[in-house]
């Protein structure tokens, strides 16, 4: 029994991990909250809808959801966006309008009701001596990848110290011959491929329906803001702040265990101390 | 035929402009020669700052012109004009303190296949750039990270170079090294430069004219050459 909770807290901090991974290079390089990252969510597990409509491969999805969500996050930041960064707070406003927009745009064409998706992995495996999903696994293995991925391109690429210039002093990276813009857009279009594709490869666990990426975007703003914008603190709370959502949840009281996340957040906010 | 570009300079004319509604330049008209150094002195709070960031487009420019190196370049964005081949350093927050020695340098380059090559050409004035790459910039001394800003100025072989105040706070000797390496940048490259100082010493010992500004305005120009031009500055300094 032990062992089945072990594997759903690391399998649990596996999955916040890869919704929360496109929120925080948003948060990071932009400065903004992206708060259609739900939406965007929602539009990737749609891809995985529609391809189990189309009968297509269910991996297929993925591809999809990624090219869906850069494109969709392409044009929000093309003719919304980008004219409302020296606004922070307007773009809070823009990025929930936006949400509710593709929510809604979604809802009109597919209904209110629970959609059905194939998965892409319907086996168990023995490991440690229990039976577990298979799929959680890989989307452990997934979240690794995704992590270990993005740590890379941002420490050994010339794409990678250019972000974390404009993340450090946006007006000298400017100065020093850098398009900021341009540097913006592509994170924008990322990280709503990131949320999209995360919300196809969540699909399997979660019922599909429009409002479906509000929850996920909660505990994935929570995680971004205790993490402080770097992806081994990200990392780490998904497994401290995951885990205990599971373990609230299991021996608790599963409405309490959802807002698990939220309630530590909000406690380590309060008493972290902000180095100066 | 148009001339070369590289041997083009650095044309202001009218400049007007501040920080939102605060105007803080009045008209400042200026010019430039290829291979020329220009000194801009003046006492704090008078626009020198505010000179360099409206020219690199940093801040909005409300009335004027701007053209350096043979391109109008009024109303561009900052990374189109160092594209152009323009250095700026700044005088605060200059580097990135969390990058590494290698990785603030090779912020500059656009292109990271000459790093190499351009690496040995700085080291041979600041040794410890070879040495230290891999430091973490913030960890530098002060004079340190100000021959770091220079280096990375002059890594990419810029055509025209815009400096604010480097040798605030810095020692003697540092001081005469940078003015070792921006003359000989001068000679061997026909490199322009905009020299904004207080230390009107160092100014003078680099600039072949300067201007001196108050309150964002021009109120005296000369050649550095001139006889008394040290007192000249020096009494709009001291009043």
């Amino acid at each position: 029994m032990y062992t089945i909770q072990l594997f759903d807290v690391i399998t649990t901090a596996g999955v916040l991990y890869i919704v929360a991974l496109g929120l925080l290079l948003v948060y990071g390089v932009l400065k903004i909250i992206n708060l259609a990252h739900g939406a965007f969510l929602a539009l990737g597990s749609y891809a995985a809808v529609i391809a189990t409509w189309l009968g297509w491969n269910p991996w297929s999805a993925l591809v999809i959801a990624l090219a869906v969500g850069i494109a969709v996050g392409a044009v929000a930041e093309w003719r919304v966006l980008r004219r409302l960064y020296v606004r922070p707070l307007d773009t809070i406003l823009a990025t929930w309008g936006l949400n509710i927009i593709i929510v809604q745009s979604i809802t009109l064409y597919f209904g209110r009701e629970i959609q059905f998706a194939e998965s892409t992995i319907t086996q168990a495996v023995n490991v440690g001596g229990v039976t577990y999903s298979l799929y959680r696994l890989v989307l452990l293995l997934v979240a690794v990848v995704l992590g270990t991925l993005v740590w890379l391109v941002m420490r050994r690429t010339q794409i990678g110290i250019v972000a974390r210039a404009v993340i450090m002093n946006e007006e000298l990276a400017e100065a020093l011959g850098i398009n900021t813009r341009l540097v913006r857009f592509v994170t924008f279009c990322l990280g709503a491929g990131l949320a999209s594709l995360a919300g196809a490869l969540i699909t399997p666990l979660v019922s599909v329906h429009p409002n479906l990426g509000v929850p996920w975007l909660i505990n994935a703003f929570m995680l971004v803001l205790v993490s402080g914008m770097s992806l081994g603190n990200l990392a780490l709370a998904a497994l401290i702040l995951g885990g205990a959502q599971v373990l609230v949840s299991s021996y608790g009281n599963p409405v309490l265990g959802s807002l698990t996340i939220v309630i530590l957040a909000v406690i380590i906010l309060r008493f972290r101390t902000i180095p100066t | 035929m148009s001339a070369p570009v590289v041997a083009r300079g650095l044309a202001v004319g009218g400049l007007e402009g501040g920080y939102g509604s605060s105007p803080v330049l009045h008209g400042v008209t200026f010019h430039i020669g290829p291979g020329e150094i220009f000194g801009v002195l003046g006492k704090n709070g008078m626009g020198k700052t505010t000179l360099l960031r409206t020219i690199m487009g940093l801040l909005p420019l409300r009335r004027g012109k701007i053209e350096m190196l043979g391109e109008n370049v009024t109303g561009w964005p900052p990374y189109r004009i160092t594209r152009l081949g323009v250095s700026y350093v700044p005088q605060e927050k200059s580097i990135f303190q969390d990058l590494s020695v290698d990785e603030n340098l090779r912020l500059a380059l656009r292109e990271p296949s000459s790093f190499d090559e351009r690496l040995v050409a700085v080291a041979g004035w600041f040794p410890f750039l070879a040495t230290r790459r891999q430091q973490r910039a913030g960890t530098l001394s002060g004079g340190e990270q100000k021959m770091l800003l220079i280096a990375r100025a002059l890594l990419t072989r810029p055509h025209l170079v815009l400096i604010d105040e480097i040798t605030e706070g810095l020692q003697p000797a540092v001081i005469s090294q940078l003015q070792e390496i921006l003359a000989e940048e001068r000679r061997s490259r026909g490199t322009s430069i905009v020299l904004v100082e207080q230390n009107v010493q160092f100014a003078l010992a680099l600039a072949d004219r300067y201007a001196v500004l108050k309150l964002g305005r021009i109120v005296e120009t000369g050649s550095t050459i001139d006889t008394g031009a040290q007192k000249t500055i020096e009494r709009h300094l001291v009043i």
